[in-house]
Protein backbone atom coordinates (compact mmCIF):
# COMPACT_ATOMS: atom_id res chain seq x y z
CA UNK A 1 0.00 0.00 0.00
CA UNK A 2 0.95 3.12 -1.15
CA UNK A 3 2.44 5.12 2.24
CA UNK A 4 3.20 8.42 1.90
CA UNK A 5 2.87 9.75 5.33
CA UNK A 6 5.76 10.53 7.26
CA UNK A 7 6.47 10.40 11.40
CA UNK A 8 8.85 12.18 13.39
CA UNK A 9 9.98 10.58 17.26
CA UNK A 10 8.02 12.43 19.99
CA UNK A 11 7.98 12.09 23.59
CA UNK A 12 4.41 12.89 24.23
CA UNK A 13 1.34 12.92 22.02
CA UNK A 14 -0.32 16.11 23.90
CA UNK A 15 2.92 18.17 23.26
CA UNK A 16 3.35 16.92 19.82
CA UNK A 17 -0.22 17.67 18.51
CA UNK A 18 0.11 20.82 20.51
CA UNK A 19 2.97 21.64 18.72
CA UNK A 20 2.12 20.69 15.03
CA UNK A 21 -1.01 23.32 15.77
CA UNK A 22 1.16 25.92 16.85
CA UNK A 23 2.99 25.86 14.05
CA UNK A 24 0.65 26.02 11.34
CA UNK A 25 -1.44 28.22 12.90
CA UNK A 26 -1.44 31.94 14.93
CA UNK A 27 -2.35 32.35 17.91
CA UNK A 28 -5.75 34.37 17.12
CA UNK A 29 -6.81 31.75 14.32
CA UNK A 30 -6.11 29.29 17.49
CA UNK A 31 -8.39 31.50 19.99
CA UNK A 32 -10.56 31.57 17.33
CA UNK A 33 -11.32 27.69 16.76
CA UNK A 34 -11.39 26.94 20.71
CA UNK A 35 -14.13 29.87 21.04
CA UNK A 36 -16.09 28.84 18.10
CA UNK A 37 -17.10 25.59 19.62
CA UNK A 38 -17.45 26.52 23.21
CA UNK A 39 -20.83 26.43 24.45
CA UNK A 40 -20.70 26.77 27.70
CA UNK A 41 -18.98 29.69 29.44
CA UNK A 42 -15.69 29.20 30.30
CA UNK A 43 -12.99 31.25 32.01
CA UNK A 44 -9.49 32.87 30.16
CA UNK A 45 -6.95 30.50 31.66
CA UNK A 46 -8.46 27.16 30.28
CA UNK A 47 -9.09 28.61 27.06
CA UNK A 48 -5.88 29.92 26.83
CA UNK A 49 -4.27 26.10 27.62
CA UNK A 50 -6.70 25.18 25.05
CA UNK A 51 -5.46 27.49 22.60
CA UNK A 52 -1.57 26.95 23.36
CA UNK A 53 -1.09 30.70 24.58
CA UNK A 54 -1.05 33.21 26.94
CA UNK A 55 -4.04 34.29 28.91
CA UNK A 56 -2.93 37.66 28.00
CA UNK A 57 -2.59 37.20 23.96
CA UNK A 58 -6.07 35.05 24.60
CA UNK A 59 -7.85 37.94 26.24
CA UNK A 60 -7.19 40.35 23.96
CA UNK A 61 -8.45 38.51 20.78
CA UNK A 62 -11.34 37.23 23.05
CA UNK A 63 -12.09 41.06 23.29
CA UNK A 64 -12.27 42.01 19.93
CA UNK A 65 -14.47 38.47 18.55
CA UNK A 66 -16.72 39.90 21.23
CA UNK A 67 -16.54 42.98 19.66
CA UNK A 68 -17.41 41.09 16.28
CA UNK A 69 -20.10 39.65 17.82
CA UNK A 70 -19.02 36.16 17.56
CA UNK A 71 -18.89 35.55 21.21
CA UNK A 72 -20.55 36.51 24.52
CA UNK A 73 -19.71 37.03 27.92
CA UNK A 74 -21.22 35.98 31.19
CA UNK A 75 -19.67 37.46 34.69
CA UNK A 76 -17.69 34.46 36.61
CA UNK A 77 -16.57 34.34 40.47
CA UNK A 78 -14.27 36.63 41.66
CA UNK A 79 -15.05 39.73 38.94
CA UNK A 80 -14.00 37.27 36.08
CA UNK A 81 -15.37 37.05 32.44
CA UNK A 82 -16.48 34.08 30.94
CA UNK A 83 -16.44 33.31 28.15
CA UNK A 84 -18.64 31.49 25.22
CA UNK A 85 -19.83 30.92 21.59
CA UNK A 86 -22.41 33.49 20.76
CA UNK A 87 -25.35 31.51 19.81
CA UNK A 88 -26.65 33.77 17.09
CA UNK A 89 -23.91 33.58 15.60
CA UNK A 90 -23.45 30.02 15.41
CA UNK A 91 -26.92 29.84 14.09
CA UNK A 92 -25.92 31.72 11.26
CA UNK A 93 -22.66 30.23 10.47
CA UNK A 94 -24.45 27.37 10.18
CA UNK A 95 -27.12 28.07 8.21
CA UNK A 96 -24.35 29.49 5.64
CA UNK A 97 -22.82 26.44 5.86
CA UNK A 98 -25.87 24.42 4.97
CA UNK A 99 -27.20 26.70 2.49
CA UNK A 100 -23.68 25.91 1.02
CA UNK A 101 -24.46 22.16 0.88
CA UNK A 102 -27.96 21.65 -0.24
CA UNK A 103 -30.46 23.46 -2.42
CA UNK A 104 -33.57 25.23 -0.88
CA UNK A 105 -35.59 22.44 -2.47
CA UNK A 106 -33.73 19.54 -0.86
CA UNK A 107 -33.51 21.92 2.43
CA UNK A 108 -36.99 21.67 2.43
CA UNK A 109 -37.83 18.23 1.82
CA UNK A 110 -34.97 17.43 4.75
CA UNK A 111 -36.62 19.67 7.28
CA UNK A 112 -40.11 18.03 6.17
CA UNK A 113 -38.21 14.49 7.44
CA UNK A 114 -36.65 16.22 10.76
CA UNK A 115 -39.97 17.82 12.27
CA UNK A 116 -41.76 14.31 12.08
CA UNK A 117 -38.88 12.78 13.41
CA UNK A 118 -39.38 14.86 16.11
CA UNK A 119 -42.79 14.40 16.15
CA UNK A 120 -42.56 10.62 16.03
CA UNK A 121 -40.41 11.42 19.08
CA UNK A 122 -42.81 13.44 21.04
CA UNK A 123 -46.21 11.23 20.48
CA UNK A 124 -43.85 7.60 21.19
CA UNK A 125 -42.89 9.19 24.64
CA UNK A 126 -46.18 11.13 25.23
CA UNK A 127 -43.90 14.71 26.30
CA UNK A 128 -42.59 17.78 24.24
CA UNK A 129 -39.09 17.62 24.75
CA UNK A 130 -36.49 15.28 25.94
CA UNK A 131 -35.90 17.57 29.02
CA UNK A 132 -38.97 16.95 30.01
CA UNK A 133 -38.52 13.29 30.50
CA UNK A 134 -35.38 13.48 32.33
CA UNK A 135 -37.67 16.15 35.04
CA UNK A 136 -40.30 13.48 35.72
CA UNK A 137 -37.32 10.85 35.93
CA UNK A 138 -35.90 13.26 38.79
CA UNK A 139 -38.47 14.11 40.73
CA UNK A 140 -40.29 10.60 40.44
CA UNK A 141 -44.03 11.90 40.85
CA UNK A 142 -44.82 9.37 37.94
CA UNK A 143 -48.62 7.79 38.56
CA UNK A 144 -48.92 4.12 37.37
CA UNK A 145 -49.86 4.96 33.61
CA UNK A 146 -47.00 7.28 33.03
CA UNK A 147 -44.78 4.71 34.54
CA UNK A 148 -45.81 2.38 31.98
CA UNK A 149 -45.14 4.48 29.68
CA UNK A 150 -42.45 3.97 27.04
CA UNK A 151 -38.97 5.48 27.95
CA UNK A 152 -36.18 5.87 25.86
CA UNK A 153 -32.91 4.77 26.46
CA UNK A 154 -30.01 7.54 26.81
CA UNK A 155 -28.72 7.22 22.77
CA UNK A 156 -32.47 7.81 21.85
CA UNK A 157 -32.72 10.70 24.08
CA UNK A 158 -29.40 12.17 22.57
CA UNK A 159 -30.87 11.24 18.73
CA UNK A 160 -33.90 13.65 19.86
CA UNK A 161 -31.92 16.40 21.19
CA UNK A 162 -29.26 16.50 18.27
CA UNK A 163 -32.41 16.14 15.41
CA UNK A 164 -34.00 19.01 17.53
CA UNK A 165 -30.39 20.91 17.33
CA UNK A 166 -30.05 20.28 13.34
CA UNK A 167 -33.56 21.55 12.63
CA UNK A 168 -33.16 24.50 14.12
CA UNK A 169 -29.97 25.21 11.94
CA UNK A 170 -32.07 24.20 9.24
CA UNK A 171 -35.29 26.12 9.84
CA UNK A 172 -32.70 29.06 10.31
CA UNK A 173 -30.84 28.42 6.71
CA UNK A 174 -34.10 28.32 4.70
CA UNK A 175 -35.30 31.30 6.49
CA UNK A 176 -31.87 32.73 4.81
CA UNK A 177 -33.17 31.56 1.75
CA UNK A 178 -36.58 32.62 1.55
CA UNK A 179 -35.28 36.27 2.81
CA UNK A 180 -32.31 36.27 0.60
CA UNK A 181 -35.29 36.11 -2.37
CA UNK A 182 -36.01 39.57 -1.38
CA UNK A 183 -33.17 41.75 -0.14
CA UNK A 184 -30.23 40.49 -2.44
CA UNK A 185 -29.30 43.02 -5.18
CA UNK A 186 -31.34 41.89 -8.47
CA UNK A 187 -34.07 40.50 -6.14
CA UNK A 188 -37.89 40.49 -7.47
CA UNK A 189 -39.65 44.00 -7.18
CA UNK A 190 -43.21 43.91 -6.11
CA UNK A 191 -44.32 44.38 -9.61
CA UNK A 192 -43.00 40.81 -10.09
CA UNK A 193 -39.86 41.92 -12.64
CA UNK A 194 -36.26 42.10 -12.09
CA UNK A 195 -35.08 45.01 -10.29
CA UNK A 196 -32.61 46.79 -12.22
CA UNK A 197 -28.91 45.96 -10.70
CA UNK B 1 -24.32 -0.35 35.83
CA UNK B 2 -21.21 -0.90 33.20
CA UNK B 3 -21.32 -4.87 32.45
CA UNK B 4 -18.53 -6.22 29.86
CA UNK B 5 -20.41 -6.62 27.40
CA UNK B 6 -20.77 -3.26 25.31
CA UNK B 7 -20.25 -0.10 27.04
CA UNK B 8 -23.50 1.28 29.46
CA UNK B 9 -22.18 4.84 30.07
CA UNK B 10 -23.57 8.00 27.78
CA UNK B 11 -22.21 10.66 25.79
CA UNK B 12 -24.13 14.17 27.38
CA UNK B 13 -25.71 16.61 25.13
CA UNK B 14 -26.32 16.45 21.42
CA UNK B 15 -23.75 15.31 18.18
CA UNK B 16 -22.19 18.83 17.65
CA UNK B 17 -22.04 19.16 13.69
CA UNK B 18 -19.78 21.87 13.38
CA UNK B 19 -17.10 19.64 15.38
CA UNK B 20 -18.03 16.93 13.14
CA UNK B 21 -17.31 18.58 9.86
CA UNK B 22 -14.44 19.59 11.55
CA UNK B 23 -13.04 16.68 12.47
CA UNK B 24 -14.09 14.91 8.99
CA UNK B 25 -12.08 17.42 7.50
CA UNK B 26 -8.92 16.94 9.42
CA UNK B 27 -8.76 13.83 8.97
CA UNK B 28 -8.95 14.23 5.04
CA UNK B 29 -6.33 17.08 5.00
CA UNK B 30 -3.81 15.50 7.79
CA UNK B 31 -4.08 11.25 6.70
CA UNK B 32 -3.11 10.61 3.17
CA UNK B 33 -4.70 6.84 3.74
CA UNK B 34 -7.99 8.12 5.30
CA UNK B 35 -11.43 9.34 3.52
CA UNK B 36 -13.51 10.74 6.32
CA UNK B 37 -17.65 11.52 5.83
CA UNK B 38 -20.83 12.61 7.65
CA UNK B 39 -23.60 9.55 7.80
CA UNK B 40 -26.09 12.48 7.30
CA UNK B 41 -24.41 16.32 6.30
CA UNK B 42 -27.78 17.85 7.61
CA UNK B 43 -28.48 16.13 10.69
CA UNK B 44 -24.76 13.65 11.40
CA UNK B 45 -24.64 11.92 14.18
CA UNK B 46 -20.73 10.12 13.34
CA UNK B 47 -18.04 10.81 11.59
CA UNK B 48 -16.99 7.40 9.05
CA UNK B 49 -13.08 7.48 8.78
CA UNK B 50 -12.07 4.77 6.04
CA UNK B 51 -8.52 3.69 5.60
CA UNK B 52 -7.45 1.91 2.95
CA UNK B 53 -5.33 0.15 5.06
CA UNK B 54 -5.19 -1.68 8.56
CA UNK B 55 -2.99 -2.23 11.45
CA UNK B 56 -1.40 -5.01 11.80
CA UNK B 57 -2.23 -7.65 9.23
CA UNK B 58 -5.63 -5.87 8.44
CA UNK B 59 -5.96 -5.05 4.81
CA UNK B 60 -8.61 -2.41 5.58
CA UNK B 61 -9.53 -0.27 8.53
CA UNK B 62 -12.38 2.54 9.83
CA UNK B 63 -12.24 4.98 12.69
CA UNK B 64 -16.35 6.05 13.56
CA UNK B 65 -15.95 9.51 15.44
CA UNK B 66 -19.20 10.99 17.79
CA UNK B 67 -18.57 14.41 19.67
CA UNK B 68 -21.41 16.07 21.41
CA UNK B 69 -22.24 19.85 22.39
CA UNK B 70 -20.44 19.20 26.10
CA UNK B 71 -17.57 17.73 24.47
CA UNK B 72 -17.82 14.02 25.07
CA UNK B 73 -16.58 11.81 22.77
CA UNK B 74 -15.98 8.43 21.33
CA UNK B 75 -13.31 7.55 18.73
CA UNK B 76 -13.90 3.32 17.74
CA UNK B 77 -11.24 1.78 15.55
CA UNK B 78 -12.29 -1.49 13.75
CA UNK B 79 -11.00 -3.40 11.30
CA UNK B 80 -10.67 -6.44 8.78
CA UNK B 81 -9.27 -8.72 11.01
CA UNK B 82 -12.11 -7.58 13.61
CA UNK B 83 -9.52 -5.83 15.73
CA UNK B 84 -11.33 -2.87 17.90
CA UNK B 85 -10.14 -0.65 19.97
CA UNK B 86 -11.87 2.92 21.78
CA UNK B 87 -10.58 6.16 23.15
CA UNK B 88 -13.30 8.26 24.94
CA UNK B 89 -14.23 10.70 26.92
CA UNK B 90 -17.45 10.80 29.09
CA UNK B 91 -18.62 10.21 32.95
CA UNK B 92 -18.69 6.57 34.02
CA UNK B 93 -19.18 6.71 37.51
CA UNK B 94 -16.19 5.87 38.56
CA UNK B 95 -16.66 2.49 37.23
CA UNK B 96 -13.02 2.47 35.39
CA UNK B 97 -10.93 1.67 38.38
CA UNK B 98 -7.80 2.97 36.90
CA UNK B 99 -9.48 6.45 35.04
CA UNK B 100 -9.03 9.05 37.36
CA UNK B 101 -10.74 11.41 34.77
CA UNK B 102 -13.17 11.50 32.40
CA UNK B 103 -10.81 10.26 28.92
CA UNK B 104 -10.24 6.85 28.98
CA UNK B 105 -9.30 3.91 26.34
CA UNK B 106 -11.09 0.76 25.91
CA UNK B 107 -8.29 -1.91 24.87
CA UNK B 108 -7.39 -4.45 21.91
CA UNK B 109 -8.36 -6.91 20.99
CA UNK B 110 -12.33 -6.20 21.62
CA UNK B 111 -12.14 -2.51 22.92
CA UNK B 112 -13.14 -4.41 26.28
CA UNK B 113 -15.30 -2.24 28.34
CA UNK B 114 -14.86 -4.52 31.71
CA UNK B 115 -14.15 -1.62 34.05
CA UNK B 116 -10.70 -3.71 34.95
CA UNK B 117 -9.75 -3.63 31.60
CA UNK B 118 -10.49 0.26 30.65
CA UNK B 119 -7.21 1.60 30.91
CA UNK B 120 -6.35 5.84 31.57
CA UNK B 121 -5.90 7.86 27.92
CA UNK B 122 -2.78 9.05 26.39
CA UNK B 123 -4.79 12.03 25.76
CA UNK B 124 -5.86 14.68 27.01
CA UNK B 125 -6.77 17.71 24.65
CA UNK B 126 -10.36 19.38 25.18
CA UNK B 127 -10.37 20.97 21.65
CA UNK B 128 -11.58 18.51 18.88
CA UNK B 129 -8.18 19.54 16.47
CA UNK B 130 -6.01 18.46 19.13
CA UNK B 131 -7.87 14.88 19.90
CA UNK B 132 -8.46 14.35 16.45
CA UNK B 133 -4.93 14.95 15.58
CA UNK B 134 -3.89 12.97 18.62
CA UNK B 135 -5.43 9.94 16.82
CA UNK B 136 -4.54 10.57 13.94
CA UNK B 137 -0.84 9.99 14.91
CA UNK B 138 -1.25 7.35 17.12
CA UNK B 139 -2.67 4.78 14.49
CA UNK B 140 -0.04 6.19 12.50
CA UNK B 141 2.70 5.51 14.93
CA UNK B 142 0.97 1.44 15.88
CA UNK B 143 0.79 1.50 11.59
CA UNK B 144 4.94 1.98 11.53
CA UNK B 145 5.53 -0.29 14.33
CA UNK B 146 3.16 -2.69 13.14
CA UNK B 147 2.17 -3.11 16.80
CA UNK B 148 -1.14 -1.95 18.51
CA UNK B 149 1.35 -0.86 21.83
CA UNK B 150 1.58 2.21 20.66
CA UNK B 151 -2.12 3.44 20.30
CA UNK B 152 -2.24 4.14 24.46
CA UNK B 153 1.78 4.40 24.66
CA UNK B 154 1.41 8.04 23.85
CA UNK B 155 5.20 8.37 22.35
CA UNK B 156 6.97 7.37 19.18
CA UNK B 157 11.12 6.98 20.44
CA UNK B 158 13.56 7.48 17.97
Amino acid sequence: MADTGDLDPFEDINQAVRDEWKAETTPYERVRAVISRTYTPTGVETLATDACTSPKTARKHLTALVDDGFVDTEPGAHGATLYYRSTESLVVEQAAAILSELSPEELRDRITDLREQVVDFQQTYGVESPEELTVERTNEVLDRSERERAIPDDETLREWQTTRRNLAFANAALSIANARKFVEPGAQSTDGTASPP
Amino acid sequence: MAGSQGEAHSLRGPSDRPTLLAIRDLFNSEEPLATAAVDDILNPDVVNVQYSDGLLAAEWSRIDVQWTTRDDYKYHYTDAADVNVRWGKHPHNGDYVHVPGLEHYHPPPDASSNPSDVEDSCINQRPETLATRAVIKLWRTAYHAQSLDPLNAGKNPP
